[in-house]
């Protein structure tokens, strides 16, 4: 039985080009008028950052699910399928972003003529041509994996042959092992570097711990979407329960990330470390506990019992909420080391930028759904997905 | 519940419940084998030796071990973070693959908590002892004492104590609450009086009826739940007792998830050597199966590629930070006088956990009980190497160090093994080391032939 | 229960299907005996969910609010000491025991109560119906204590057209 194809109604269109026509707007807005270029530059690197995590975590999903051979995401799989379409799209935008200027622009490591003595020692890794090769290497890395895992997991549908599923598990362990090493130098390279000065070990885990978080979020968000509008109806209570506690799980894994790396920085009291959390705390105490509250406080005490899970009422302003968090997080890696505590703010561009982000990645993504059906309804372990309970 | 055709059986030959029941409580029944007496005797031999070095380590004091001013840490602690992370596997198997959903948990669960339970004590062990005085251990605990002293609860140190207090209280009643019905299986099977009575008393008068099971089944995944959270909380504490430090070497904040995917790693090493070995030993083929070993070795790939990420890692960022001493610290590490150290640690968990890609290597049960012993050494290497490798050479050269174990040391660490295989094989013989119930409930829709009725 | 009928099945899949059959006969089943959890029994039986959780969550927070206060308190207003540059409330250093009393005494707290819930415990005298319920049978009660002789046989017959085995009547 295949499920119900996916059409793109006139309305969305519209409400999604209108989404990123004020994208545009603000973008032009910050450059030209009011904030400045600085901030419309940081506000791009924060939104496109961000809206390819999301993507990538749509790939996480599918692969971690095929590598350890879990059944019932296969009821979900497209969604995450979709999120992941817009990682070659949102890889080009970074690219151009950081070869049109964002590079000198917010990272102070580029000015190589006034460079101190630490950051002289770090030329060997952060110098131009070799963060090009490496921000090139992973973002066409992740590309090409994204398209031939689509690809197989179509394929998957024609008589759901045996060849392309173990074809998907070989791809996805190759993505996992990929991704492992390449989220992980990505995020010091894109993120870590702003503050060029400090270092943590962690970093890496920590930003894939909140970008994990958002991601099923928006996962979540993308499935309400789609039901409200009349789709997925193989989708069951049992998957949003899973959804709803995967949800609860990662929002408390990334509490667990977020206060090792803060507590042992607090504790060890080492100057060159805790200038980091200083500076935050500082200027942007409102967000750094707005962050702390939306991505913990919030999903954790909300999302305890077991009703809330089930529930769209309670799970999707969670959601919503978690989204908003996990930017705001974002916020508090760049913001204070590219524009610093006094230039920085929350306006206009801030919410323009989102709005015209999300309504690109919202309308790649539903343009993906479309093209296939809603469901891979041959694969495998589809039929285990319509058939079981949660029991917690 | 529908299950995918194409899914490997997790229980083979054909079983049927009562197969089931007969063939797990089997190693209980009778007398032990010969090669159990040789395991016990060899087991209380290494306990005797232990029982030696710690009457030694009492009666002459801790002069006895081969620390100094500068290494104030070495064998114990390295001991203590190796034996807990031992006991990482047991819970991690209940809990979080329970809430994963991952089913090849059930007849592996049992037998690793168990070891999880023996480990923590074997762990725990350490710091007391390492007190020097041990019949003030409970010092420890915040009480009200005439001195109107409280504990210091700034340190890490003391967070151990919580943590692993907690965790070993925690499991206990976790294996205990999973136990009590097969405990009565164990009860209404027996056939002499006492031994009845005295499965009887510790099935707690399970009787199996449906509000029972509900119950049960509530109990065991808050139980998961809660446990979840607290494996992960064990070992990022214990790597807090290193990490809250200044020291070069032991301040990075990777610490935490790091340390807890090594624990599962080395844990899950350890649950392969012994369960390769239990399942021939026992006749536990049919329920502990290939797909089992297998499941666990992917595991183990898993959790030593992200401890081998996180070595390279914390390499990495020594010299991006641009700190000397940093910087000398992980030079030291890797060609100083404890290279060798730092060399086998490497090959062992970063290197052969690889091998296990090749379906050939992880389908080979020989070749996969030698690398879990790989996997062990290795991680007994990596705490000693965190360990002794980052305080032997300090901001002054004048005190600079080295370290060797004494005959006293590595009779606390033989001890300690002796325990651990004694209180196992005692296990084997009082508890079903599969659980029964649990096994049964994945019997329907995972076997390889379809069950025959026994109508009698 | 001093009056009450027992017959079991070899199969749960039998026994779903037999306690639907007799619960349709308007026969309520007291109790069913199983050797190990079968799911859609408890929607059979007509049981509600569990309320334990509720008690796991109580336990949770007030090991939270002990853990945290107490340490407070010891530092704050007991015996105040400074420790390597740490101010006398440090709430990151309190984190770590705060989590472990939680979870601590949220554990005991759902166990005792599921024991307590249960009637379990060391020295339970609870009475075993049948030695291999905890083997391979799925056995069921039901009470007779207001039944008249002709009704039992009733109750007989539904169970034999509903398959049950070994249907026995003890008194």
């Amino acid at each position: 039985m295949e499920a119900k194809r996916f059409t793109l109604n006139k309305k969305t269109w519209i409400i999604l080009l209108v989404m990123i026509a004020i994208g545009v707007v603000s973008l032009l807005y910050g450059a030209l008028a009011g904030p400045g270029i600085k901030r419309m530059a940081a506000n791009l690197l924060l939104n496109n950052y961000y809206f390819l995590s999301l993507g990538l975590i749509g790939l996480f999903f599918i692969t971690a699910h095929a590598v350890s051979e879990s059944g019932w995401h296969t009821s979900v799989q497209r969604i995450a399928e979709a999120m992941s379409s817009f990682i070659p799209i949102g890889g080009v935008l970074l690219l151009v972003f950081f070869l049109s200027g964002g590079l000198h622009l917010l990272y102070e490591w580029t000015n190589t003529e006034q460079l101190d003595e630490v950051l002289q020692g770090k030329t060997p890794y952060l110098n131009e041509p070799f963060f090009y090769i490496r921000t090139l290497v992973f973002l066409a890395g992740w590309s090409i994996l994204a398209y031939f895992i689509r690809k197989t997991s179509l394929q998957l549908d024609i008589d759901g042959e045996r060849k392309y599923f173990n074809r998907l598990r070989v791809l996805s362990a190759v993505f996992l092992v990929f991704y492992a090493l390449s989220s992980v130098i990505s995020s010091w390279d894109w993120l870590m570097s702003i503050d060029a000065h400090w270092y943590s070990t962690l970093y890496g885990w920590y930003v894939f711990s909140s970008m994990l978080a958002a991601g099923i979020a928006m996962l979540i968000i993308l499935l309400y979407v789609l039901m409200k509008m009349g789709y997925m109806e193989h989708v069951n209570t049992e998957h949003i329960h899973d959804l709803g506690i995967y949800l609860f799980g990662f929002s408390i894994f990334w509490a667990y990330l977020w206060f090792s790396q803060y507590m042992l920085i607090w504790y060890a009291n080492i100057p060159e470390e805790t200038v980091y959390f200083y500076d935050r705390h500082l200027h942007f105490s409102g967000v750094f506990y707005i962050n702390l509250i939306l991505c913990f406080v919030v999903p954790f005490l909300a999302l305890m019992t077991r009703n809330s899970k089930r529930s769209f009422t309670i799970l999707i302003p969670v959601s919503v909420l978690v989204v908003i968090g996990h930017w705001f997080d974002l916020y508090l890696l760049i913001m204070p080391g590219t524009i610093g505590g006094e230039a920085s703010g929350f306006g206009l561009v801030e919410i323009g930028t989102t709005i015209g982000f999300l309504g690109l990645f919202a309308l790649v993504s539903f343009l993906t759904l479309a093209k296939a059906p809603l469901a891979p309804y041959k694969h495998p372990f589809y039929k285990e997905s319509l058939d079981y309970h949660t029991h917690y | 519940m529908y299950v995918s055709p194409i899914r490997e059986p997790l229980v083979r030959g054909g079983k049927t419940y009562s197969q089931i029941t007969k063939d797990i409580l089997a190693p209980m029944a009778g007398r032990p084998s010969v090669y159990w007496y040789i395991g016990i005797s060899l087991s209380v031999a290494a306990l005797l030796f232990g029982a030696w070095a710690i009457y030694m380590t009492v009666y002459v004091g801790i002069g006895t071990w081969g620390l100094n001013k500068t290494i104030g840490w070495a064998w114990d602690i390295t001991n203590f973070v190796w034996w807990v992370g031992i006991g990482h596997a047991g819970t991690f198997i209940s809990a979080i693959l329970l809430l994963f959903r991952q089913r090849w948990r059930t007849s592996i669960n049992r037998s690793a908590e168990a070891m999880t339970l023996i480990a923590i004590m074997c762990a725990g062990f350490f710091p007391l002892i390492h007190m020097g005085r041990i019949l003030l251990g409970f010092f420890i605990f915040p009480y009200p004492n005439t001195r109107s002293l409280w504990v210091n609860f700034n340190s890490p140190l003391l967070w151990d104590v919580f943590a692993i207090t907690t965790y070993f209280l925690v499991s206990l009643i976790f294996w205990y609450v999973g136990l009590i019905p097969d405990i009565a299986t164990v009860r209404d099977k027996a056939k002499s009086k006492i031994r009845k009575a005295i499965y009887k008393f510790l099935s707690f008068g399970w009787t199996g009826s449906v509000r029972q099971w509900t119950r049960h089944e509530t109990v065991s995944l808050i139980l998961a739940g809660l446990a979840a959270p607290l494996v992960l909380s064990v070992h990022t504490i214990v790597s807090f007792d290193f990490a809250t430090s200044v020291i070069p070497g032991w301040h990075t904040t990777i610490f935490p998830p790091y340390f807890v995917s090594g624990a599962v790693f080395s844990g899950f090493a350890m649950v392969l050597t012994l369960l390769i070995v239990a399942r021939k030993a026992l006749n536990l083929e049919e329920y502990i199966t290939k797909i089992h070993i297998e499941s666990m070795t992917k595991v183990i790939i898993l959790t030593g590629s992200i401890v081998g990420i996180a070595y390279i890692t914390e390499f990495f960022i020594a010299w991006y930070s641009g700190v000397e001493y940093e910087q000398y610290a992980f030079l030291n590490r890797a060609f100083g006088p404890y290279a060798w150290a730092y060399w086998i640690m490497m090959t062992c968990n970063v290197i052969t956990p690889q091998l296990f890609w090749i379906k050939k290597i992880r389908t080979n049960m020989l070749v996969v009980f030698i690398i879990s012993i790989f996997v062990n050494i290795g991680m007994w290497f990596e705490r000693f190497v965190i360990i002794v490798t980052s305080l032997h050479r300090d901001y002054l050269p004048s005190s600079w160090a080295m370290y060797k174990p004494t005959i006293t040391e590595v009779g606390l660490y033989v001890g300690t093994f002796g325990l651990f295989f004694t209180l196992f094989l005692l296990f084997i013989r009082a508890f079903p080391v599969v659980a029964i119930a649990e096994i049964k409930t994945v019997l329907k829709a995972s076997t390889d032939k379809p069950m025959q009725q026994d109508h009698e | 229960m001093n009056k009450y009928l027992t017959a079991y099945y070899n199969d749960e899949e039998d026994l779903l299907e037999g306690l639907n059959k007799i619960q349709s006969e308007g026969i309520k089943v007291t109790d069913v005996l199983t050797p190990f959890p079968v799911h859609g029994l408890d929607k059979v039986i007509g049981l509600r969910r569990s309320r334990l959780s509720v008690i796991a969550f109580i336990g949770g927070a007030l090991g939270t609010l002990i853990g945290f206060f107490f340490q407070a308190w010891v530092f704050t207003v007991d015996y105040p000491l400074a420790f390597g540059g740490k101010p006398f409330f440090a709430v990151p250093s309190f984190m770590p025991v705060t989590f472990e009393m939680a979870v601590l005494l949220a554990a005991y707290a759902i166990v005792f109560a599921y024991l307590i819930h249960n009637n379990l415990g060391p020295g339970s005298k609870n009475i075993i119906y049948d030695e291999r319920i905890t083997d391979d049978r799925f056995l069921i009660l039901i009470s007779l204590e207001d039944k008249a002789d002709d009704q039992i046989k009733e109750v007989e017959t539904v169970l034999e057209n509903a398959g049950a085995l070994g249907i026995t009547l003890k008194v």
